[in-house]
């Protein structure tokens, strides 16, 4: 669904981003990590035509962004942290306004869209006096219009209060599952990154640092044992990791029920076994501080 | 065809639903009655009669709404109408890139030329109607205040000294509508381009403004009499011809020939800035 080639930008002779190559697969939820700075807005900006890249392309549904911009934006929605919305016209105003843009849409459509986002009883009123989650709403259905198959969200829960998060995150999953879009992200939240992405591309001073799924690491276990000298020594013959003091590694062949089986039947008092996942934080720090 | 003229419609609807658009017809409004009103003074209507009677007419025949409606126009137009000018075409690119608002036209699938074209289109259009308010609204408060009667233009920049009898004169008042306006636009023109460049909406219209009185001043200097064809001042003051006895259409059509080349340069500079810039947050 989207292709970036070797996008590079400097500002200034500093450079934004370097040599960025990745792909996203259609039907994915694709996030893009990254502290201020890092690169993800130049690299928002690029795919959408409003940032001029130094070196390289991005390609929406095989449309170079850089080359047939109309054609590649054709189907492509996009939401900003702060969406700028003209506030002394309603939201059914400025709907109409940036639908016109991309071409004819009916009216129903419009209704469907304002419908989804739930913003039915205040669409006819002026957006300044919208609260923050409803222009957060508002920005979703201007970019569900016309008819988009992919997605672009800045920062979509920057600044919601916990129901707007959940709300948000609730849409934003109905947007893959429900209407089959492929929707790439960035956000600071990396507990919402977790919850949301398939996969995450990570971004450091303008370089790529990882790209995939970043749940594939090998789990590790917490136990808790009588005796951890003899432990050990399982934990050898069998090849699994003694990572921490208390936390255990598996090799990609083992099961942790034929370790338990093992120490049981070495005798040892086996208390406690905890899978223990590494969150996306520690996966992002550990990339980050590389 | 169809879908530019939605999308005009929709650029005409953002432009005429905020209230700053319409500062300007409301300063004019106020502005034409303080006119009418020191026009009422003794002292200001006795030295507008001796100006009248020393080329041998009747002053108080020449004192009335299409003359008060003309100058009015000619008072107001050159200061107070390019500033309202400077101050919406100087904020029609670089006020949408200030509040973000742009960056989300920009997401949709059209052109930056196309984009452009629009909001040049808009902001020729406001010229017009501000133009066309201010010179009904000056002819009908000024008639309402003094009646219909014959029409004495002097204009002394310009050497303009003229009579016209009501009909005659209320036409070439009519004519002169469309020729202030298309003159005016290069006032908006060297807004707009200004405001393609990345800068702040209030230095567009600072800028403009500047451009315009450097322009005047330099025009009014006698050592440049020779070269007064030059200044943009100059070709847009020149709407004042139309009032002449016999109009001077060959000076018309080239002035305006000058004026559009300026124009159409200044929106080709605006458009290349605005097609290479990077818009980001």
């Amino acid at each position: 669904m989207v292709r970036l080639e070797k996008l590079s930008k400097s500002f200034r002779g500093r450079p934004a981003l370097s040599e960025l190559s990745l792909t996203i697969e259609r039907g994915e939820i694709f996030g893009l990590l990254g502290h201020n700075g890092a690169g993800k807005s130049t690299t928002f900006g690029m795919m959408l035509g409003h940032v001029h890249p130094d070196a390289g392309e991005a390609f929406i549904a095989g449309h170079s962004v850089q080359r047939e911009r109309a054609l590649a934006l054709s189907r492509v929605g996009a939401i900003f942290e702060t969406p700028a919305f003209y506030d002394y016209m309603s939201g059914w105003q400025n709907l109409r306004f940036f639908v016109s843009l991309s071409g004819m849409v009916s009216e129903d459509r419009l209704k469907e869209a304002v419908r989804m986002v739930r913003l039915e009883e205040r669409i006819h009123d002026p957006v300044r006096t919208y609260s923050h989650g409803m222009r957060q709403r508002l920005a979703l259905a201007q970019a569900l219009l016309p008819d988009p198959e992919f997605i672009l969200l800045d920062e979509p829960t920057e600044g919601l209060d916990p129901e707007g998060i959940h709300e948000m995150r609730g849409m934003i999953r109905e947007l893959r599952d429900q209407h089959g879009l492929t929707v790439m992200l960035s956000s600071h939240l990396l507990a919402e990154v977790e919850v949301l992405c398939d996969r995450v591309a990570i971004l450091d001073r303008g370089r790529l640092v990882f790209c995939g799924s970043w749940k594939s690491g090998d789990p590790r276990w917490k136990l808790d044992l009588d005796d951890w000298p003899r432990a050990r020594t399982i934990f050898n013959a069998v090849g699994a990791t003694l990572t921490e003091p208390d936390m255990v590694t598996l090799p990609p062949h083992l099961d942790m029920a034929d370790l338990v089986t093992s120490l049981v039947e070495a005798g040892l008092k086996v208390r406690s076994v905890e899978p223990r996942r590494a969150t996306l934080e520690d996966f992002y720090m550990e990339h980050i501080s590389r | 065809m169809k879908l530019f003229w939605l999308q005009l419609k929709g650029e005409m609807r953002k432009l005429f639903a905020r209230k700053r658009t319409f500062i300007g017809f409301g300063a004019f409004l106020v502005f034409e009655i303080v006119i009418l009103f020191l026009l009422r003074l003794d002292k200001v209507q006795a030295t507008f009669r001796s100006v009248v009677e020393k080329a041998g007419y009747d002053g108080l025949e020449y004192f009335s709404g299409l003359t008060i409606a003309f100058l009015v126009v000619v008072w107001t137009v050159f200061l107070l109408e390019a500033l309202f000018l400077a101050l919406v075409a100087g904020d029609v690119v670089s006020k949408e890139v200030e509040d973000g608002s742009l960056r989300m036209i920009l997401c949709r699938p059209v052109s930056r030329g196309r984009i452009l074209l629009l909001k040049g289109v808009v902001s020729c259009f406001y010229t017009f109607a501000l133009t066309g308010f201010v010179m009904l609204t000056a002819l009908v408060v000024a008639c309402l205040y003094k009646g219909m009667g014959a029409m004495f233009i002097y204009e002394p920049f310009e050497k303009v000294f003229v009579f016209h009898e009501f009909w005659p004169g209320l036409f070439r008042y009519l004519l002169a509508f469309p020729i202030l306006s298309l003159s005016l636009c290069t006032i908006t023109a060297l807004a707009f381009c200004l405001s393609c460049f990345n800068m702040k909406p209030s230095a567009a219209t600072i800028i403009t403004l500047s451009v315009l009185f450097a322009d005047f001043i330099l025009k009014s200097v006698p050592f440049f009499e020779s070269i007064r064809e030059l200044f943009i001042t100059r070709r847009i003051s020149l709407w004042v011809h139309v009032f002449d006895t016999r109009i001077p259409w060959e000076m018309m059509v080239e002035n305006f020939a000058w004026l559009g080349a300026i124009n159409a340069t200044l929106f080709l500079i605006g458009w290349m800035v605005f097609e290479q810039r990077d818009f980001k947050s």
